[in-house]
């Protein structure tokens, strides 16, 4: 079972000093924060703002690149979680024949943000995460952390 | 994408990737390339602190933990049997490059305009040679830069040791 997810925006992570893609399903129900590195962040940023950058980033030569022998992008797939570690896989269509390519989630959000391709999540990773990344949000947390709240 | 840079290599003049070097004072990197013929000139490019260190992990052929971008675009070319010929540097407009990634796919070849920093970071990857047209070689930015660049290097050393 997989389940479409829409990218709902980015946070700062100062913990971690990395940024979190927020995923949400249609319903609002299901939540998925993917912690990705400043420069992923910012081409995900980017394509949500629908920016085109003075020069074309990583993610837009990618695009170029495909659309050059006209591979389509039909989805990502967020597949797996492990260890606080998230993977992805890319289906492609190149000649009437599909491919699937493993890849960071960041990204293939980045890519299907601009190939306009749907973003699904498997069912494993939303059962996953409610625990894993909850354990690691709160293992960063530092006591001091708790007290800027009250200032 | 048509193509419009050169066919032939011939007035191309090949460059290496020697090294790359941080600068730490704009946190950019610049991209030291050397003339596969021996010419001890240097060409320097200047690129995006993420994009120096794709092309850094891909000259010292360190396997990261994770793939980066570039190795997720051999990744396309390796199962759709897209082979990446040469990476061109066409021309330098505002002491901005602009580079031509030249691919071949079942005997066609199709260019796509990149950043050189994407066409390095790619060609490295791809052991695909890199090439500058005679113009933008003579219109390269950083000649006479070696003391500059050497200066650089040894602060940075300096930098990381306190």
């Amino acid at each position: 079972m997989i389940t479409q997810m829409q990218v709902k925006g980015l946070m700062f992570d100062p913990y971690n000093n990395a940024y979190i893609v927020i995923l949400r399903d249609e319903d609002q129900s299901e939540m998925l924060p993917i912690w990705v590195g400043k420069s992923e962040a910012s081409s995900i940023s980017l394509a949500i703002e629908n920016v085109a950058p003075p020069r074309p980033m990583t993610h837009d030569f990618m695009k170029t690149y495909l659309d050059a022998f006209n591979a389509k992008v039909i989805s990502v797939v967020i597949t797996d979680l492990t260890e606080h570690t998230y993977f992805a896989k890319i289906h492609l269509t190149y000649a009437d024949s599909e491919y699937t390519v493993d890849s960071r989630p960041s990204d293939a959000i980045a890519l299907a943000l601009r190939t306009q391709a749907p973003i699904f999540a498997s069912e494993s990773v939303i059962r996953k995460q409610s625990s894993e990344e909850l354990d690691q949000w709160l293992e960063n947390l530092k006591p001091e952390d708790f007290g800027k709240l009250d200032s | 994408m048509e193509e419009h840079a050169p066919h032939t290599t011939d007035a191309l003049i090949q460059l290496e990737v020697n090294r790359v070097v941080e600068d730490s004072t704009t946190d950019t990197r610049i991209v030291v390339l050397t003339r596969a013929d021996g010419t001890s000139d240097l060409f320097m490019v200047w690129v995006g602190a993420s994009e120096g260190e794709s092309i850094r992990r891909a000259l010292d052929t360190s396997t990261t933990p994770r793939p980066m971008s570039h190795d997720l675009i051999k990744s396309f070319g390796e199962h759709l049997g897209v082979r990446m010929e040469r990476a061109v540097l066409t021309d330098v407009k505002s002491s901005t490059y602009y580079a031509t990634v030249f691919l071949e796919n079942k005997g066609v070849v199709r260019t796509v305009d990149s950043r050189p920093s994407d066409a390095f970071a790619l060609a490295l990857r791809c052991q695909a040679p890199i090439y500058v047209t005679q113009d933008v070689w003579k219109r390269r930015t950083g000649q006479n830069l070696d003391a500059w660049l050497s200066k650089l290097e040894t602060k940075n050393i300096g930098a990381q040791e306190v």
